[in-house]
């Protein structure tokens, strides 16, 4: 006699071989869940990075959003594995089983399943975290070995998390078995949900709203900086809205009229293709939606994250394009080159005169919009001889670099100002130049004081001419270094920070710079990358998992396939495209998605976000690849196994 | 395969054997079965439980092979083709209608009925016409836009006729047409399918463990432990008094203890 406990275990036992797919991303996801408190966590790693890189945030955040999808991919398999057991489910009532028992038997199952994969993900999480950190030290560009000790406030999170799973998973399984009738339980996967055919007019409208939704949300990416709170609340309810309406009405509609159209004529590939997709059609509309979603969430949060890692130099560059700069201290500037002297190190350095005057800006759009500001007129002769890549501008001519232009505001709106003029007061009188155009970039670092003017050497020479003696005229020397070697700028920089930077005074080396900011974005491709690969291997096992149990209720069809002379291989064209049907339409309308989200959000990084990430989305879609591979095979094994089984 | 050219043979089987197992564990299935069916005849096959009816439909419609003896349809030797090759003359050559339809869920009727010729390179026109034709015949035309679930197992099964049809095979394979269906439906599925054997010249091989089935039959084999028992031939003969005949030889070979009642 078996106990409703050896049952389960037994039951378990075969599950396990069914659903290594489940376990393998239900373990990844709680691995890194389990790696990341554990390094929230920690201190050692901590302790390494600069105090402004906040880990602790980073690593809450990011196990707040592997809960959300752990809960999410929890909740579709566990729906999809009860409809796959329908059938066992009512056989048991069947033979005079109470619902009672079932569902004890079903829960009992469910722990055992999810203790399993607690300790697993545990163990495997303390393997693989030393692995982790590994790769985050590289990322973040330190050196050194971090020992990562087993740390117990993170298994007993994990633990919760496990618990909450279970809990939210048995309530689902109760829910299920007590709403559903004995002939539901036995007709789940025969019964299509193969709705009347849509009504032409209404779903014409919503297929058209679907479309001019998605329509709508990819606009207003164009301007979202403006009103940034409203506008991407919009785009984000207008884009889910579409997109759900495009799954649930305008592909069925599509679907629908093409099938019309064919007349009863489908031919095979389209009998194995569309005709199965529209007999789910409301399931489908469902989960593609939320893949779509979570693609395009995943491609535009990893796409950013790569985009600012991989810029980093770049956008470092564009504010401090000298590795050192001394402001007015020219004995400091010269012990500071002596110093690095005395170290081996090779360094270019030049000194750049300039003028520092109060001046206006017009703008030739709005005539009340005048005030005096801080105006740094740079020699580009001067600043040539460092090795600046700048054009000498004509005389009376002057161009303006601003590395933090586009993150006051839209770039285009501003780029309307000019050519504008600069007015300056010289004892009672004004004098006009003209300003060309501005630039998004530095040309002399970040805490040199003004707007940085580039004008030729004879221009800036007439300017202090005139406007010496009026208030805040200033003359500055800059003393640039340039160290090309990065090991030996490297040290430079430690040197500099130790012996020249004092507390109260604002300075900034390239080098310190772009090590914070690799530090932050290192962080974040860490997160995002290894969040990322959660969500894609969520999404690919609910397509999986759905394809696999459709494939099992196709089984007849494709055995009276076979029997009626349709070999493997013309089948498997039917197949093919139902999963290219399946896989591509969530990939590429995510992609678009995401493509427009980018472009909304590119308004925070200077540098072009093209290449990051179109790499991005390359190994994207070619991990996702996997999973519809996967699918292919799995059914290709059915179909074949069909014909051997039958000696067909 | 418009042209009928009666007392043709479609369908011949010589010294089929069939065993099944492995080795020290082997059943002996068909034991030497020779067979000969000539165009347009109706052929029923009878036998009790585990006389091997199944096993032979199974071998001579190529879903299973023989471990001796030769099949041969139209002519050719169906052991000797390769797997594609089998393939292709299945879609070509034969039809089959099935004890629980085998309909695909998915599609309507008519995508249903459609399928055999779904790769052929059958104009869209001439398509139509056939699947017309083939409707009328088993008065299903009213149902071509309607979902197996929407329909009765008398209309499936004649859905599953039509399908068996639409591509004019040499010959149809019938696995107990009439076994999940009601009387009437049974009988009015089997007056379509004499009909179509009479007036269209379809060539049919019937396995049915039901004497009312078989009594539709131009022919009846009767099996037993693998071989060939008796045959009856229908002639003239009325379908009642052809049923009688049927019953007599059935009460000999012990039949079906459904059918011994």
């Amino acid at each position: 006699m078996l106990t409703v406990f050896e049952l389960a275990l037994r039951s378990m036992r075969q599950n396990v071989k069914h659903y290594y797919l489940y376990f393998f991303a239900l373990n990844f996801s709680m691995s890194l869940y389990f790696v990341f408190t554990s390094l929230q966590h920690d201190q050692a790693v901590q302790n390494m990075t600069y105090p402004s890189v906040d880990f602790f945030a980073g690593f809450q955040i990011a196990g707040v959003m592997l809960i959300i999808i752990v809960g999410i991919f929890s909740i579709s398999a566990n729906g999809i594995f009860l409809r796959r057991r329908s059938r066992e489910i009512g056989l048991y009532q069947l033979i005079g089983l109470s619902k009672g028992w079932v569902a004890r038997y079903l829960i009992i199952e469910n722990i055992l399943i999810g203790l399993g994969a607690l300790l697993a993900a545990i163990i495997f999480g303390a393997l693989i975290s030393r692995l982790f950190v590994l790769i985050l030290l590289n990322l973040l560009d330190l050196e050194g070995i971090v020992e990562i000790g087993f740390s117990v406030p993170a298994a007993l999170k994990t633990l919760m998390v496990y618990l909450l799973i279970i809990v939210i998973t048995s309530i689902q399984m109760i829910w299920r078995l007590y709403r559903s009738t004995l002939i539901d339980l036995f007709q789940a996967d025969k019964r299509p949900d193969l709705d009347k055919p849509p009504k032409a007019v209404t779903s014409a409208i919503f297929a058209l709203l679907g479309l001019a939704l998605i329509g709508y949300g990819y606009e207003l990416s164009g301007h979202i900086n403006k009103q940034l709170f409203v506008n991407a609340l919009l785009m984000l309810g207008s884009i889910v809205a579409g997109t759900f309406l495009l799954f649930r009405i305008t592909i069925r509609w599509c679907f629908y009229q093409f099938r019309k159209h064919k007349d009863g004529h489908l031919g095979l590939t389209n009998s194995l293709s569309v005709a199965p997709l529209m007999h789910h059609t409301k399931a489908n509309a469902n989960s593609l939606t939320l893949i779509t979603l979570l693609s395009a969430m995943t491609i535009t949060m990893i796409s950013m994250a790569y985009s600012f890692y991989y810029s980093v130099e770049q956008e470092t560059r564009r504010d401090l394009p000298y590795d050192f700069m001394f402001e007015n201290e020219r004995q400091e500037a010269q012990s500071f080159k002596k110093d690095l002297e005395k170290e081996g190190i090779d360094v270019k350095h030049h000194v750049v005169e300039a003028v520092l005057t109060m001046g206006t800006i017009l703008n030739p759009n709005d005539e009340s919009d005048k005030f005096e500001e801080s105006l740094l007129w740079l020699p580009a002769e001067q600043l040539k001889q460092t090795g600046a890549d700048i054009n000498i501008p004509p005389d009376g001519e002057v161009i303006l670099y601003n590395a933090g232009a586009s993150l006051a505001g839209d770039l285009d709106e501003q780029s309307k100002r000019y050519p504008t003029k600069i007015e300056l007061e010289q004892h009672g009188q004004t004098v006009m130049y003209t300003l060309r155009t501005l630039m998004e970039r530095n040309i002399m670092n970040l805490d040199a004081p003004g707007n940085q003017l580039l004008v030729s050497e004879a221009t800036m020479d007439e300017i202090a001419k005139e406007m010496a003696g009026t208030p805040d005229y200033k003359k500055i020397r800059f003393d640039t270094y340039q160290v090309p070697d990065k090991e030996e700028l490297s040290k430079a920089s430690s040197l500099y920070n130790a012996k020249y930077v004092s507390d109260d005074q604002l300075t900034y080396d390239f080098y310190t710079q772009y090590k914070e900011v690799l530090q932050t974005t290192g962080l974040l491709i860490f997160i995002a990358a290894f969040l990322g690969l959660v969500f894609l291997i969520s999404t690919g096992s609910i397509l999986y998992f759905k394809q696999m149990t459709e494939a099992e209720q196709e089984k007849q069809s494709f055995k009276t396939l076979r029997q009626l002379g349709f070999d493997v291989n013309m089948i498997m064209k039917g197949i093919i495209r139902k999963q290219a049907i399946v896989f591509l339409l969530p990939l590429t309308i995510g992609m678009l998605h995401s493509i427009f989200a980018i472009k909304a959000a590119s308004f925070m990084i200077r540098s072009n976000t093209m290449f990051p990430a179109s790499i991005a989305m390359t190994i994207y879609t070619v991990i996702y690849f996997v999973f519809a591979l996967l699918t292919i095979r799995y059914y290709r094994n059915i179909v074949k196994t069909l014909c051997h089984n039958h000696h067909l | 395969m418009n042209q009928l050219n009666v007392g043709e043979t479609v369908l011949q089987a010589r010294n089929v054997h069939k065993t099944f197992g492995t080795k020290g564990n082997t059943q002996h299935v068909l034991k030497g079965i020779d067979l000969h069916v000539t165009r347009s005849e109706f052929v029923g096959i009878m036998g009790p439980s585990g006389s091997g009816k199944t096993t032979l439909l199974n071998v001579l419609a190529t879903i299973d092979h023989t471990t001796d003896g030769t099949v041969l349809i139209d002519d050719e030797d169906i052991s000797k083709l390769s797997n594609t090759a089998l393939s292709t003359f299945r879609r070509n050559k034969l039809g089959f209608i099935f004890q629980d339809y085998n309909l695909l869920d998915t599609l309507t009727v008519k995508e249903n009925i459609l399928l055999p010729i779904s790769l052929s390179k059958m104009s869209k026109r001439k398509a139509e016409s056939k699947f017309t034709a083939i409707a009328d015949v088993f008065d299903i035309r009213a149902l071509a836009k309607k979902y197996p679930h929407e329909l009765s197992g008398g209309q499936k099964q004649r859905t599953a006729a039509g399908r068996a049809l639409i591509h004019q095979p040499s010959i149809v394979f019938a696995d107990e047409p009439t076994g999940a269906l009601d009387s009437k439906s049974a009988s009015s599925l089997l007056d379509v399918m004499e009909k179509v054997n009479q007036q269209r010249g379809v060539t049919v091989v019937m396995v049915t463990h039901d004497p009312v089935a078989s009594s539709y039959c131009s022919r009846v084999v009767f099996l037993r432990d693998g071989k060939i028992y008796s045959e009856l031939y229908r002639g003239d003969k009325t379908r009642h008094a052809f049923f009688n005949e049927i019953m007599d030889v059935q009460a000999v070979l012990g039949g079906d203890n459904v059918d011994s009642f």
